[in-house]
């Protein structure tokens, strides 16, 4: 296939994926949970940390959002929750749109088509990156405006740190999305989605366990959540260019992956 | 000599220990519509499998066009439908949606998408749920709706299996219309069905296909067609029984066996 008639292709694959998604039950769900529940978890926490009720166990989770500028606060806390949310996001998508068809038998149907697999394969985690990435931004967009109200009402400022927060925020949503991508070849490689959310999870869980030793700086999945804070300000200042390069470098490693399973896929 | 447009030669594969195709020989020119019938577990929707380029044989051939199935180049797969197992169908978009998508995966040019759903949609008479989720369907519109996508596009080869199970008798015309149209049209048909009535109504040639090989052809025009396919299963089935023992109970040995 020419360059020119890969890209149409690619073009035509993506049509039909965008149309696909909008139309999923998973989509119409999860997006109104990640762009609603982001913004009011972060002006919530913050509110709750400064509001002296919380006691007990919780009190030291939340003791680090009880001080500072409420508005770099709140953009800080929208990009730790982010930076979880959205790979389970993405990965819960994946194992939609990667494990289902595969599991029912649909993925049958994509063999003997003028649009190869592995082009419906790169369209398809195409569209759920992008379909993360969006809620990311919208979900950022929305915890702004929130924090600016909020900020405002209380004669206070949304200044230059609370920009930089976002732009970090931003910046930790979108790596985190990318992760998802491989979840993708694990729905693939186990033709199943519950167990690529199982997957989601043991990856959650022992990223947990690589921080708890103290590899995370370097540890993609970590990453996302120690550069915006999650492990304190020394963790978040660990983390530099490179184990950056290396998070965002999993998203295309796991798409060329996906495309390859698909060119090779037999006994469907 | 025609060169076949479907054609399976001394295919074998097993699942396991357990043998599903044993040598398997099968064709389907230009123009013909060809119908597999056979027993469940006989080997048929194993070789519709190895056809559509989805299971790769152990040992023998499968050509789709003179092209091995499971590495299309993109202009031979423009001119190859087929419904094997689940079709071509998301169940979250709507029959015209689901359409547009089958045309524009099936190589359709965008400026001829429109009117190649709106023909499939005329051709299987499915205008009154072109706004319908698939999910939302009954199972025989669903089915319809399966073999409406994989025959957007016209194809040169077409493939179906079982494309009438669900269907009520007006959904089986349709159908049965829709697969004389497409040899008329030139097209090569290769169908499995259990309806041996409707078989002897659609196809050109019938190949019994019994514990994973073409044990003979029925004439689709003959009497009782029911008759003659259980004797010569249970020909084969009987020791000693070569694949021309058949002939006498109103069958003959498969023409396409060891195609090549």
């Amino acid at each position: 296939m020419t360059a020119l008639g890969a890209m149409t292709a690619l073009g035509t694959a993506l049509r039909v994926e965008v149309l696909a998604w909008r139309r999923s039950t998973v989509q119409r769900v999860a997006t109104p949970l990640l762009v609603l529940l982001v913004p009011l978890a972060a002006v919530g926490l913050t509110a709750l940390a400064r509001s002296g009720a919380v006691d007990g166990a919780g009190a030291p989770k939340l003791a680090a959002y009880a001080t500072g500028d409420p508005a770099t606060t709140h953009l800080g806390v929208a990009g730790q929750v982010l930076a979880v949310a959205a790979l389970m996001a993405g990965g819960f998508a994946a194992a939609a749109v990667f494990g289902q068809p595969l599991a029912d038998g649909r993925a049958g149907a994509y063999f003997g088509l003028a649009t190869p697999r592995g082009t419906v394969a790169l369209a398809r985690g195409l569209v759920v990156l992008a379909w993360t990435a969006a809620c990311v931004l919208v979900a950022i967009g929305l915890t702004v405006a929130l924090s600016a109200a909020v900020t405002a009402a209380a004669s206070g400022s949304f200044g230059s740190t609370a920009w930089a927060a976002a732009g970090r925020a931003l910046g930790a949503g979108v790596l985190a999305a990318g992760l998802a991508v491989p979840f993708a070849a694990v729905a693939t490689a186990t033709r199943s989605p519950l167990a690529t959310v199982g997957a989601l999870i043991g990856v959650v869980a022992l990223t947990q366990l690589v921080v708890l030793v103290g590899g995370g700086s370097w540890f993609p999945y970590a990453v996302p959540s120690l550069w915006t804070g999650t492990g304190g300000p020394a963790a978040a200042a660990g983390v530099g260019g490179g184990a950056l390069a290396l998070t965002a470098a999993v998203a295309p490693a796991g798409a060329a992956l996906v495309v390859a399973q698909w060119r090779r896929l037999t006994d469907v | 000599m025609t060169t076949p447009a479907l054609l399976l030669d001394a295919v074998r594969r097993s699942f396991g220990t357990r043998p599903a195709l044993d040598g398997l020989s099968l064709k389907v020119d230009p123009g013909e519509v060809v119908a597999m019938i056979g027993l469940n577990g006989a080997g048929k929707t194993t070789a519709l499998r190895v056809l559509t380029g989805r299971l790769r044989p152990a040992s023998g051939t499968a050509r789709v066009l003179q092209r091995d199935p499971a590495r299309l180049d993109v202009a031979t797969a423009r001119r190859v439908g087929n419904v094997v197992g689940a079709p071509l169908v998301d169940p979250a978009l709507t029959v015209a949606e689901n359409l547009r998508a089958a045309a524009l995966l099936n190589g359709v040019p965008r400026a001829q998408v429109t009117a190649a759903g709106a023909a499939a949609v005329g051709r299987l008479d499915l205008a009154a749920w072109a706004g319908a989720r698939a999910r939302d369907l009954s199972a025989g519109n669903a089915q319809r709706l399966g073999v409406a996508c994989a025959t957007v596009h016209d194809p040169a080869a077409l493939v179906l299996d079982e494309p009438t199970s669900a269907l009520d008798p007006r959904g089986v015309v349709l159908v049965r219309e829709l697969v004389r149209e497409r040899a008329r049209a030139g097209a090569a048909v290769l169908v499995s069905s259990h309806h041996l009535d409707e078989v002897a109504r659609v196809a050109d040639r019938v190949a019994v296909v019994h514990a994973g090989r073409v044990v003979g052809e029925l004439d689709p025009r003959g009497a009782d067609i029911e008759r003659r396919f259980f004797a010569m299963v249970l020909a084969a089935d009987t020791p000693g029984s070569g694949p021309d023992a058949p002939a006498g109970a109103g069958g003959r040995a498969p023409r396409g066996r060891r195609a090549a």
